[in-house]
This record gives C-alpha cells, structure tokens and sequence, in this order.
C-alpha cells in the first residue's frame, strides 16, 4: 500500500486486524518479518525509532508520551537540544521562541514553559504533533490519536490534521470510530486478520463498503457451545439499573437471570471492562444501583461482592489476577482464606489441600503439582486456576472478561464449554469479549456498547458475527 | 446437542512429577532442598563454624557458641518483624528508635523505681505497637510511601528517644533483669535463645497459617489482584507495621536485660535497622514483597553474629563491621535466584505501564 503525500490514509479494522502493527513497523518499533518499507527512493531496512525520525517518520501514540514532569519546550526539542553559544550550555531563549511557534502550527494556545503533566490529554496529543513536526518529520502516523478524546477535542486535532494535510505532509490513521474515519479519509485500507482485504480512495467507499469489509469473514461456521436458554421461570440473579461511571460509560442497564450467559460486545474503549469494574465496586458509581439476587448492593467494594455472590474475571490476568511469585494452590484459595477450615486461629493444610485440588480438577489446571509457582504454568492454565478460584467462592453471578485472552486455540475451547457447564449449573454469566466469534457461540442474549452507551441487544438467532460487528462500530442492524 | 462436560486434561504426567528411580530421587530432593535459602544457610552457618574452629580452636567453645547465639536474639526478633513489613512489599526504617525508646521507657523505672520485670516487658510490647500503629497509620491510611513514611518517623521516633532521656542514661538494671538476661537453659541455649525462637516459630504459624498472615502474602505479591480478590488491603498493611513494632518492643526489653544499660542512641548506635533488613535478605526474603519467611531471617541473624564474631577473632578492627554486613547483603541478594530479583529490581524504574494491544 502507499501513503501519498497531501493525504489523510486510514487504516481500518476489527480488534487484532493488525492496525496498530502496520504502523509500528512503519515507524520502526516493530521489525518485519518480510516486504519492504520505501520512502521517496530510498529503501528503508533496519528502521529503529530513532532513525525513522530521522528519516522524517513520526508516529503519535494513541496514549501521549511525553516526559510528564518536563517542560513543553523541553519535550519538543528533546534529542535536539539547542545549543547556546558557550557550546556546552542550552540555548533556552531561541527554544523558547521556536517551541511557541510551532504551538501555533497545531493551533495550541499554551506557554511552552508549562510542564507535560499540567496539560489536558487533548493538548498533549497536539504537543506530540508539533514536536513531529520540530523534528521535522513529514510523514506522521497516528495511532487512534481520538480514543482519549472528547468529540470536541478529536474536532481540533482533524482540523490540525487537515492543515497538515494541505501543507503536503504524509499523514496516516487508526480509528474504530467509523464516523471520523468517514469524514477525514482521503483514502481508506480495511485489515481483516493481518490481510488488506480493500483500499479505496474517497468516493468509493461508505460506512456498508467499510463494514463489509471489516467483517466479511466465514459467518458463524461454527457450532455453539449449548443449546438455546429458556428464560421462563428462571429468576434475576442481577440487576443492573442505570449505572453510570463518568466519563466511561453512562445509562447502562440490563438484568441476567439464573444459568444464562450474556454476552457484552463492544470495542476496546467502548466501556464494557469499565461497566463490570463499576459493579465490582473497583470504580466509583455515579449512580444507578446494582442487585444481586433480589438484594441491593450499597457500597459495593470486592469482599462485599464475593460475599453477596458475586465475581469478577479480570482482564488483565498479569496485573490484576494472578499472585505470579505464589504457589497454584494459595492462588486458587485466595478468594476465601476467611472461609478455610480452621482449628482455632490456624487454617487446616489438608483442608485447604483438599478444596484446592478439587476445585483445579474441576477446571482441569496442568500443572507439576498444587506447590508450583504460578508464573511456571502457561496463559491457559493460569486462567484456569484463576476460574477454580472463584468456583470455590461459590457465586451465582460471575463477570468473566476477555476469559480467552492470551490463551491458545484449544484452551480457548475448554473454557468456553466450562463457561457453559457452569451456566447449565445455574450460574447467572455475563461474559465480555472483544472476538464477536466467541460470543455468538456461548451467549443466549448479547448487549452491544459503543463509546460508553448499550446500544443494542440480540438474542437468540439474531446474534450472528455480522449483526454485532455492525453494532460495536456504532451503525445499526438492517 | 452438544455433550456438556468439565473439559478433561489428558493424562500426561507433568515433568518431574513421574515415577524416577530411587537413587535420583534422592538426588532431586537434596537439590531441591539445596535450593532453599533456610538450607543453604545453615550450610553457610556450620561450615563457618567449621572454618573459624579449625583455625582458632577457641572459637568453638561453648561459651563462644552460647554467646554468638544470644548476640543473634535482638536482631533476630527485630528481623522477624521487619521479615512481616517486607513480604508486604514494604520497609520499616523506624526499628532503631522503636526499639530504643522501648528500651529507655522501662529502662529509667526499673532502675529507679524497680520496675516489675513483666510489667516491664508488657510495657515494651504496648510502646513497641503503639508506634508502630504511627507507622501503619502513615502508609495505610495516609498512603505514603513506605520507605518515606519510615524515614520520617525514623527521625520522629529518634528524636523523642533523646528527649525521653533529658540527658540521662539507663547505667543499672535490677538483678532480677539481669540474671535473666544471662540464664542458659542447657550451656549453649540462652533463655533469651529460647524467646526469640519462639517468636519465629508463632511468626512462622502466623504467616502460614493465618487468615491475616496468608493475606500479607498475596497484599506484597500483588496488592492489585489481593484486592480484587477482597483482601482488606489496607487493613493488613497495617497490620504488618503494628507487629513489626510490636517485635522491636520486645527486642527492645531483651536488649535491657542483656545489655543492662540504655542511652539516647541505644538501638540507632547498633545499626538496628540495617542488621534487621540485612538478616531478612541474607534469609531469603525479596524487597519486592511476597516471597521470604521469618526463620530464613532468624538464620540470617545468626549467620551475621556468627560472622561477626568471626571477624574479631580474626583480629579485624569492628570498624570493618558495617562494610562486612553489607558485601554480606550483596553477596545474598545475588545468589538469590540467580539474581533475577535484582535484575528485576534494576529494571523496574524503567517499566513502561502494560498497555492493551489493539
């Protein structure tokens, strides 16, 4: 593909497309395993970082990257540091004059003296920019520079953008948000699975082309996990009304009932991890309130949730999930060391033995043995043991989010069918992925979120890869 | 319909776990144990005994044994406690005037007014976690960094020890404290050998065994996940602060009744807070929190008396003390696993934050 200069190049595509590392090769992070990088005439090969920038390639991170306590000025000019006349003292007063300058060509009213951490994300990101461009950079890549941004905000860095773009820079672009994709793209390239599926110049394409091309892979070819959920007569284990977290997410609203897994669908940023996070008392609630079993959840925190039977599978297992430098077997009763067998003030070892190989059986962990160090067991195990963990809270609401990240292909199975086997036992299951596939295989009743708003359910046969792909990039289902 | 079923492992035997012959067996275990740092030390400890004894013949006396072992009892109890700080992925910098004060406070009344000797004591444990609390306080409640809070309250805590003392010092203790300090149970176990036992071995239950000391665990393996696993995060680092200071109370009231005097500096001019936090790492205890125990500790401490020791029948000037501590420190953290803590240690300031990939 080419970027041509005086263009705005969109790249599009669902999660794990591989956007964001087309650009990170471009840019010199990533190396390529094969093909080849041309700017102008030359042939780029060995690209790092740094000599991209030299090269004039500058990519803007979707998070700033700014050195937060230096000044304005100094994270412009960084690497470049001006030189003053005694030839080893900084030449603050020419930097100064320069930095305010380009501050303008981004449309940045601010006082270069002011530190990186004083200024809003939006400005950040146009600080970025401009030090691009005091690097003298002429082909910018952004890397869904607007997920942070306000809708106001994302409007200025587009206008930044189109005076680039009339200056005759390079320009290229990552966004889920299908609408900014629209009104800025001179040219748009759709990945779907790491290929380019399409790339159309403007006029030929519109939001149907695009979402087409994103999608259009092999529909549901494959079976689901269970049979279809029969509602009547099985009782609302949670209930969630109105809650709202600002700025993530606001209105959200759905109930599951006893042995039903609910799908939520929605792209990263779209609020989803951030709704169960609020349930789980881990964020604070605005408003709405949160039921389980019939019983209103006050001040909800994690014990008072585990004790009202209610659990949460986080997403990021490494960070927030697993004790790494800790035995599987103190991994797995982590959840419920008040509750172990004890004599007096003493757990009971063969107790606590016991329930840890009962409940790693049930989820089938490999393992050498309970007293392995769980850094020593691979992704899908250490997911497992994470999901025995909360089996031994006994709940009857658990949240699983992203269960299959960084797990391999057969494990990912294993666990939608436990996931399955444990709603057929009677557990309410709300399960939130990122891969529509999954979803349309082990939910009964999907809820689809786009920029921190439910906007759609399917249940049932409506649930297909199509109609939620359609759903999570905002457009609505035929 | 598709069959529901718990998912089934196939039955590969783990490696290592499979039936092995008797004689590897054997062997794996010994090096299994050989790669725990409670063993190594003990190899450690013994074999420079063995050393010092072949070389200076007086150094294996009992009276010598007797004496590097009480030697270790103040250290070791106040390494217990800061043992409990640390596997909560925190540092006490506040056990030299903890202790000192401890020492000072009963110290003045005993030799003045003949303060009862378990009164005594009972004293020195409310003193000890009362400023402890200070300390839980400032890091669980306030949420100041540890090694800040500590330091603060390091000079806090020193400060009142001086003004506690006026410009007096502690110079006699009662019989009644002294002859304790002294009793040997059998001629190499010291009485005081026998309490600070004690407390690593209620230290080791508590930690093992406890729903409290279970939590300060998985708090310093990863205070994020202990949370969201409902652990009262902030309760147990609290915790772990009181009992660190309830510990040094007790050192403190050994240290009088061994040593028999007490000054402003009592505590401070020992070098409490490096020998407690040199002991904890020599045993085996990571300052990244989560991993280590109490009785790798109390051999620490053993193994720093003993070396000690050694360096003055060697005829090497105590001045070199502080310095044969610390090549001791690196020498430990070193070894530990192979260094990977170390490595992990250096690399940490550099960490980027784990960003989602999109």
């Amino acid at each position: 593909m080419t970027f041509e200069p005086g263009e705005i190049h969109s790249v599009v595509g669902e999660n794990g497309a591989g956007k964001s590392t087309l650009l990170k090769i471009m840019s010199g992070i990533y190396q390529p395993d094969s093909g080849e990088l041309v700017l102008g005439q030359d042939h780029l090969s060995g690209l790092s970082p740094r000599s991209a920038q030299h090269r004039g390639i500058y990519l803007v991170p979707q998070e700033p990257a700014l050195m937060q306590s230096l000044s304005v000025t100094e994270n412009l000019f960084v690497g470049i540091l001006r030189r003053g006349r005694l030839r080893f003292n900084v030449d603050w007063v020419s930097m100064k004059r320069q930095a305010s300058a380009y501050l303008d060509r981004v449309g940045l009213d601010i006082d270069p003296e002011m530190r990186a951490e004083e200024l809003s994300i939006a400005q950040q990101q146009l600080v970025e920019c401009a030090r691009a461009l005091v690097h003298r950079c002429v082909v910018i890549y952004f890397d869904e520079p607007t997920s942070p941004l306000t809708g106001k905000e994302a409007g200025t860095l587009f206008e930044v953008m189109g005076s680039l773009r009339s200056q005759g820079y390079t320009l290229g672009f990552i966004s889920h948000r299908l609408d900014e994709v629209l009104a800025i793209s001179d040219r748009v390239t759709v990945l779907r699975d790491g290929a380019k599926v399409l790339n159309a110049p403007r006029g030929d394409f519109d939001r149907a082309v695009l979402v087409k091309a994103m999608i259009g892979r092999e529909l549901a070819t494959r079976e689901r996990v269970r049979p279809h959920f029969d509602a009547t007569g099985r009782k609302e284990m949670l209930v969630v009304e109105d809650l709202t977290s600002q700025p993530s997410f606001e209105g959200v609203g759905f109930n599951v009932r006893e042995g039903e897994i609910l799908g939520l669908a929605g792209l990263v940023g779209s609020g989803r991890t951030e709704v169960a996070e609020t349930i789980f008392g881990l964020r604070a609630t605005d408003r709405g309130l949160v039921r389980v079993d019939g019983r209103v959840l006050g001040h909800r925190s994690p014990r008072a949730c585990i004790d009202a039977g209610l659990v949460y599978l986080p997403e990021d297992r490494g960070r927030h999930g697993i004790f790494a430098e800790v035995e599987v077997e103190r991994n797995v009763t982590a959840g419920v060391i008040p509750r172990l067998d004890r004599v007096g003030p003493l757990i009971r070892p063969a107790a606590e033995r016991l329930m840890a190989t009962q409940a790693t059986d049930r989820t089938a962990v490999r393992m050498a043995s309970l007293d392995t160090l769980m850094k020593a067991l691979s992704g899908g195990n250490q997911q497992r043991a994470m999901l025995s963990r909360w089996l031994l809270a006994e709940p009857r609401v658990a949240i699983f989010d992203e269960p299959t990240r960084g797990v391999d292909v057969g494990a990912k199975d294993d666990i939608y069918r436990l996931v399955a086997q444990l709603a057929e036992d009677g557990l309410a299951c709300v399960f939130i992925s990122s891969e529509l596939n999954e979803l349309t295989i082990t939910c009964d009743r999907v809820l689809a979120m786009y920029e921190g708003h439910v906007v759609g359910e399917l249940s049932g046969a409506e649930i297909t890869d199509a109609n939620l792909g359609a759903l999570v990039v905002g457009a609505h289902v035929k | 319909m598709t069959t529901l079923s718990t998912p089934s492992a196939p039955a590969t035997p783990a490696p290592g776990a499979g039936p092995l012959v008797p004689g590897a067996a054997l062997g794996s275990v010994a090096i299994g144990l050989l790669r725990r740092r409670e063993v190594q030390l003990l190899v450690a400890i013994v074999g420079l005994f063995a050393l010092c004894t072949a070389l200076h013949p007086q150094f294996g006396v009992t009276s010598n044994i007797a004496f590097i072992l009480a030697d270790s009892v103040t250290i070791m109890i106040v390494a217990t406690g800061q043992t409990i700080v640390v596997l909560g992925r925190g540092i006490d910098l506040s056990v030299s005037p903890v202790l000192g004060i401890a020492v000072i406070a009963i110290g003045f009344p005993a030799q003045d007014n003949n303060l009862n000797i378990w009164l005594a004591l009972l004293l020195a444990l409310i003193i000890g976690a009362g400023l402890g609390m200070g300390n839980g306080f400032l890091v669980s409640v306030v949420g100041i960094p540890p090694i800040i809070a500590t330091l603060a309250t390091l000079t806090i805590y020193g400060g009142w020890q001086f003004i506690i003392c006026g410009g007096e010092s502690v110079v006699s203790v009662p019989a009644t404290y002294s002859n304790f300090g002294n009793a040997n149970l059998l001629p190499v176990v010291p009485w005081l050998l026998v309490i600070g036992v004690g407390a690593v071995a209620a230290a080791y239950l508590f930690l093992t065994r406890t729903v409290t000391g279970r939590s300060i665990y998985a708090v310093g393996s990863n205070a994020d996940a202990a949370f969201r696993a409902g652990i009262p995060v902030r309760r147990i680092l609290f915790t772990t602060y009181v009992i660190c200071g309830f510990l040094a109370g007790l050192a403190g009231f050994i240290y009088l009744c061994q040593i028999g005097s007490g000054t402003s500096t009592s505590g401070s001019d020992s070098n409490t807070n490096l020998m407690s936090i040199a002991a904890a790492l020599i045993g085996g205890t990571t300052l990244l929190g989560g991993r280590g125990g109490p009785v790798g500790s109390a051999l620490g401490a053993v193994f720093l008396s003993e070396a000690l020791q050694a360096m003055i029948s060697f005829r090497i000037n105590e001045l070199w003390d502080p310095a044969g501590v610390g090549v001791l420190i690196l020498i430990a953290v070193v070894a530990d696993r192979k260094g990977a803590p170390v490595r992990q240690l250096l690399r940490q300031p550099f960490r980027q934050p784990a960003r989602a990939v999109q």
